[in-house]
């Protein structure tokens, strides 16, 4: 199977997930879709037999800093812009030159996804990461121990988001 | 659990962090039903140095070394992915020559790296003399890459925008006369993993995975061709010079241990040729172009093929002089659920076999933070680590 040809079967399984219209670049294909379609979507592509899982990757988008001398803006208390003042997940799956996306995203206090491990099962490694990392709680993922951080680390303390400066600051 | 019976009790055989088996730490909670192993569980992380953060807080260009520093074995291949991604998002590309010169170093990376496996490999099988000569053969690797890049490991041939070393004739017939004493070599250690019966007894339908397991669990490189899946970065989104200097998939249909070491000894007739083609026509030209300190915003995906399989990268720049998301995802992590779901069943003397047959590397797949005890907890900044080091080697 070509490239486009790649494309265009990943566009039509997940065309009914999609918010808004997918944005193509060379290799990627990216679909911004609502969490709660993300085992829908996962499972088309999977019953399709369309690539494979390469990574969830987390992304943390927060209220972007005020410029010095500036009035500081107020977060809003529903997030508004589709990247600001949110975490993100990316599903990545790869399908010869392709790599499509699977964007959901999240707001800090709700920071939750389903697993999609009754779907994928070796999906269990990259959400208990997406977890640690990033404090995205994935709900019904069947392993929830450490995987990667010390068994001391601190609760409610995720590495990878923008504020943390590092532990002594955190704790 | 039958609860018509007296339950079966079933009993826990921790392994590691530290052990005897393999060189780095990884834990392992093997359970097990007399010698027979019902359930594997892993935990990771003892070598999670935090890189991904780490990263966040260089520029551009320190990133790339911290990265080439992920792992000691593949170090070239996560400078290569990174420097294409950052080099996708300037949109700008590297001469021809450097494609070729990183190509060179990445085919030789993979000569060593396979020939340092079939010396572990073998080791767990209890095959020592096999270790020696494959480790000593290793060598001859060693000394081409010291003799070209001034290092046996982190070679730091890449720099954003190109390559930082010239190979001429001297480097070629290096290589060249390498090549042609291990490609016999070769032959035979082939011959010796499909003939010698004590190595067999080990390997042969041990810990076999059917291509449709190692499609779903998500195996990649080696693990998975070994398993009749074609996967191959090399062939399926070729990058660098492999447009040019095309490779074969090297695939096997028995998905067996003895499967692993023919694909990845076959591999390296193919990378053997491969190094002597580029040799033949590495193109003229510069050895790299300029780039802005600055990354144009923007988000992009990196894949290369890894000696170990494929190696992801996801690269996001806010524009600014350093990078604000960088995502590495190693092929160890991907290869683990083929060990942790092929292991029942098999003896527990099997289960260090199974765990070396994926060629897994702990530094990779871990990446984070010094674990110190809270008290003596003391944060080092990046200025006072720089000149420990400088001390250090004094």
């Amino acid at each position: 199977m070509d490239l486009e040809q790649t494309v265009v079967a990943a566009e039509t399984l997940l065309k009914p997930f999609a918010v808004g219209a997918p944005s193509r670049e060379a290799s990627r294909l990216d679909v911004v879709i609502r969490r709660a379609d993300l085992p829908a979507a996962v499972k088309a592509l999977v019953d399709a037999r369309w690539g494979y899982l390469a990574a969830i990757t987390g992304l943390d988008h927060p209220w972007p800093k005020p410029k010095p001398g500036a009035k500081p803006a107020e977060p809003p208390a529903e997030p508004v812009g589709p990247v600001e003042d949110r975490l993100e997940a990316l599903y990545q799956f790869v399908n010869g030159a392709l790599v499509a996306t699977l964007r959901v995203s999240v707001t800090y206090h709700d920071a939750r996804v389903p697993s999609i491990c009754s779907i994928i099962p070796s999906a269990t490694l990259y959400e208990r990461e997406l977890y640690e990392m990033f404090g995205i709680i994935v709900e019904g993922t069947p392993d929830t121990g450490r995987l990667l951080l010390p068994d001391d680390w601190p609760d409610n303390t995720y590495p990878l988001r923008k504020s943390f400066k590092g532990l002594n600051s955190a704790v | 659990m039958d609860t018509q019976q007296e339950p079966r009790k079933t009993f826990v055989v921790p392994i590691g962090p530290q052990h005897p088996a393999l060189k780095e730490p990884g834990h392992f909670e093997i359970t097990v039903d007399g010698e027979i192993v019902t359930a594997a569980t892993v935990r990771l992380g003892y070598v999670h140095r935090g890189i991904e953060k780490g990263v966040e807080q260089q520029n551009w260009t320190q990133a790339m070394y911290m990265l080439e520093r992920i792992c000691g074995i593949c170090s070239h291949v996560h400078a290569t992915a990174y420097a294409l991604g950052v080099e996708a998002l300037a949109g700008v590309q590297a001469p021809p020559r450097a494609q070729a010169i990183r190509v060179l170093v990445a085919e030789l990376e993979r000569v060593h790296s396979h020939l340092l496996w079939l010396g572990v490999a073998a080791h767990e099988g209890g095959f020592d003399t096999l270790f020696m000569y494959s480790w000593r053969d290793r060598e001859m690797i060693m000394d081409v890459l010291e003799g070209l890049t001034g290092n046996r490991v982190n070679y730091s041939c890449n720099v954003l925008g190109g390559v930082k070393f010239d190979v001429d004739d001297t480097h070629a017939d290096a290589i060249r006369r390498a090549i042609d004493f291990l490609e016999p070599r070769t032959h035979h250690y082939l011959k010796v993993v499909t003939t010698d019966e004590t190595l067999i007894g080990r390997t042969r339908n041990v810990g076999t995975m059917t291509s449709l397991e190692a499609e779903t669990l998500g195996t990649v490189g080696p693990t998975a061709r070994a398993s009749g899946v074609p996967r191959d970065i090399r062939v399926d989104a070729p990058y660098a010079a492999y447009p040019d200097f095309p490779v074969k998939t090297i695939t096997a249909t028995a998905g067996d241990l003895e499967a692993k070491f023919v694909v990845r000894i076959q591999e390296l007739f193919e990378s053997y040729r491969v190094i002597r083609e580029i040799l033949d026509k590495l193109p003229a030209g510069d050895l790299a172009v300029r780039m802005k300190p600055r990354i144009p915003p923007g988000e992009t995906v990196s894949r290369v093929e890894a000696p170990r399989g494929e190696l992801f990268y996801f690269l996001k720049s806010a524009g600014g002089l350093n990078p604000d998301r960088v995502k590495v995802r190693t092929p160890s992590l991907c290869n683990w659920g083929s060990v942790l779901a092929t292991a029942p069943g098999h003896k527990l003397a099997d289960v260090p076999m199974l765990i070396a047959g994926i060629d897994p590397c702990f530094s990779c797949n871990d990446r984070l933070v010094t674990v110190r005890r809270r008290s003596t907890a003391e944060t080092w900044t990046w200025a006072k680590l720089r000149q420990y080091g400088i001390e250090y080697y004094r």
